[in-house]
């Protein structure tokens, strides 16, 4: 087993990581750069190293760098999280060769998962179903015209080295075809320095149902069953869970089933997630491998009660998964809401900041996995998770209001959050009953929207704080600066009070 | 009393009594008893009517943070200047802000440079999400605020235009 190992990543999954480290009892090494200083991660390492300026590419995404700092510190493996360098076959290639274990796949299928035309081919080749499209990256217009016409309007052009939805564009009829496919070019050359797209199918209403899975590097394979993470704004996830409202007993073997295929083609290794779309005719599709340990993945770990970073841990130094999959069951319902440091009032922008107050949700079933403190300053150079609010329950239905209840409780103050908005998507109807897929955000918009109500009480509290202070400063007549400090209510100076 | 506040482009008035037990509240034509006030740190809880509601809040400078349910407000003693003009327009008065503070990655035009309306004027960027600030009009640059490389705040003047000059 290792004795130290190096997380290459910040925020909330590098103390998730860390957690699982000194349960092991391996010692952990941290890393941070200018702008992570105070950062809440480094409490939970036993020791950390500077990588370099603000910038992601300076720091949390610059190889050499993070390797030199592993080798400085003896670190005999290197977890990267999720993000930053969690998928580069390069990083990974690079531990290899500076004999520190990556904790993730191998980098051969490593690459190989991140190719997507690559990946569908080998895929598709073990009988699991792709969307119908191109084998391969589209020639010229005509080639496009020829499989939009194959596969029938809508499809969507997509690019090849993708992900996150940039350089993705549904197209509906012929006459928009080469327009979209020049723009889908433009937007993947600038985000992935590589301008290849490809055409396929556009299934409507789809749901994104993802299947985790483990193999170790002896052969072993098992499954972890589905998250459902249909509730999607941009293209990013922001609510997961399972189980899926959406498959029943003998659709969730078949494709859990699939999903070990996938993985066995691949000869991956360690933890991935195998994604499908599901449509309304329980046909399921294979999308990509997320070949790491996923923003989700607590929902897992709280349903089948089987720690995934410490498994990941445990694959990478040689150790055989000893349960079969006969032994792993779903118990209960769980579901996570990410709370992001973003204004869903204004377009979802990000809002960095000072945070003035903090009070994380708690109780039976709760669990929270943050990465922030009160009195931390948000930088502006990063992903805007915060944290990660996930409950478990006996059923959906009591899971929901749990979630309901903890949203309402989850407090945090200074900056712009979507916890407000996380809390009634679980209040709609079709979030309640189940019936929903990958577009709910944007066909939900006006029941997602802040009820009006609401300022009402919140000018009155206002009001109350500004009278109350008034009434401490003439009592006390006029109190000096100092003594209006002394309780928080007296602070609530510097109101517009206009007497009639 | 009268208390005003402003919240996102809005400006709104309650008027508070005190009575024996609590408060009166008038919020637009709508009157509320109020009862069983309780100020904590950063919690404040009162009953409407026989209903109880907790808000918590925090304070920083002018701003007010209050969250209720969840649901989180930003609201400020209300502004009034001579003018009549409250808060910060981000393109109403021929400058342009950003909605996000971010770093500002691009800044592609100087003082004096012709602009037309949709013209690319700076990009700035916060937690991978880049952000186009485009001119709103057709327009001269009079005044360039930041360069490249700056961190700049929400609602902040970046450029400032002027008409062109065969409006003048």
């Amino acid at each position: 087993m290792f004795k130290k190992i190096l997380i290459a990543n910040r925020g909330e999954i590098a103390i998730r990581v860390a957690r699982a480290c000194k349960e092991l009892g391996i010692s952990v090494v941290g890393v941070f750069s200018d702008a992570d200083r105070d950062s809440y991660h480094l409490h939970y390492m036993d020791e950390a190293l500077w990588i370099g300026d603000s910038s992601p590419q300076a720091s949390y995404l610059n190889i050499s760098k993070i390797i030199d700092v592993a080798k400085q510190a003896g670190a005999e493996a290197i977890h990267p999280g999720y993000g930053f360098l969690a998928e580069n076959s390069n990083f990974a290639q690079a531990c290899e060769e500076s004999n520190i274990a990556f904790i993730g796949p191998n980098s051969k299928a490593l690459s190989l998962v991140g190719d997507k035309v690559a990946s569908r081919n080998t895929v598709q080749k073990v009988g699991v179903s792709i969307i119908p499209g191109m084998q391969g990256v589209g020639r010229d217009t005509k080639h496009f015209k020829e499989m939009a016409n194959k596969v029938g309007y809508p499809v969507i052009v997509k690019a090849s080295m993708g992900g996150g939805g940039k350089g993705m564009r549904v197209v509906y009829s012929e006459k928009e075809l080469e327009a979209s496919i020049a723009a889908g070019q433009r937007e993947a050359k600038s985000a992935f320095g590589d301008a290849s797209v490809y055409l396929e199918k556009y299934v409507e209403k789809p749901r994104h149902i993802e299947f985790q899975v483990l193999r170790d590097h002896h052969g072993n394979v098992v499954h972890l069953f589905e998250r459902e993470c249909s509730i999607q704004r941009r293209h990013q996830k922001i609510i997961e869970e399972t189980p899926s409202p959406a498959i029943d007993e003998a659709l969730r073997n078949e494709m859990g089933e699939a999903a070990k295929k996938v993985i066995e083609a691949a000869e991956y290794t360690n933890a991935g997630t195998v994604e499908f779309l599901l449509d309304g005719q329980r046909n399921y599709y294979f999308l990509e491998v997320n070949a790491r340990v996923q923003v989700e993945h607590p929902i897992t770990e709280m349903v089948t009660g089987v720690d995934l970073v410490r498994q990941q841990i445990l694959i990478a130094a040689g150790k055989k998964i000893s349960n079969k999959q006969k032994d792993f069951a779903q118990r209960g319902h769980a579901i996570e809401a990410r709370i992001y440091a973003e204004d869903p009032e204004n377009d979802f922008m990000p809002s960095p900041g000072r945070i003035l107050y903090l009070n994380e949700a708690s109780g039976p079933g709760i669990r929270v996995d943050s990465g922030i403190y009160q009195g931390w300053n948000v930088p502006p150079h990063y992903d805007p998770i915060l944290s990660k609010l996930v409950v478990w329950a006996e059923n959906r239905e009591i899971a929901i209001r749990r979630i309901s209840n903890a949203l309402s409780n989850y407090v945090i103050l200074g900056i712009k959050t979507n916890v407000g908005f996380l809390k009634r998507i679980m209040e709609t109807k079709k979030f309640r009953e189940g019936d929903y897929h990958t577009h709910f955000i944007d066909e939900n918009e006006s029941a997602l929207i802040r009820q009006k109500e609401k300022i009402r009480n919140v000018l009155i509290a206002a009001a109350l704080l500004a009278s109350e202070k008034n009434s401490i400063m003439t009592q006390t007549g006029y109190a000096t600066s100092a003594q209006v400090e002394t309780t928080p209510w007296q602070e609530l100076g510097g109101w517009e009070i206009c007497k009639h | 009393m009268e208390y005003r506040f402003d919240h996102l482009n809005e400006t709104f008035t309650i008027h508070l009594t005190k009575e024996k037990n609590g408060f009166r509240a008038r919020f637009r034509d709508d009157e509320y008893r109020i009862s069983d006030l309780e100020i904590q740190e950063n919690m404040i809880s009162f009953t409407i009517h026989g209903e109880r509601f907790a808000i918590y809040f925090a304070r920083d400078k002018d701003k007010n943070y209050m969250s209720i349910d969840g649901e989180l407000f930003t609201i400020k003693p209300a502004q009034i200047s001579k003018s009549g003009a409250r808060g910060i327009s981000t393109q109403s008065d021929n400058s342009v802000a950003s909605p996000m503070p971010g770093l500002l990655v691009k800044l592609p035009v100087a003082a004096g440079d012709k602009v037309e309306a949709g013209t690319t004027l700076a990009i700035v960027e916060a937690m991978k999400m880049q952000n186009e600030l485009r001119a709103p009009s057709d327009g001269v640059v009079k005044k360039v605020n930041f360069k490249e490389g700056d961190q700049v705040d929400a609602f902040v003047a970046i450029v400032e235009l002027e008409p062109p000059a065969s409006e003048k």
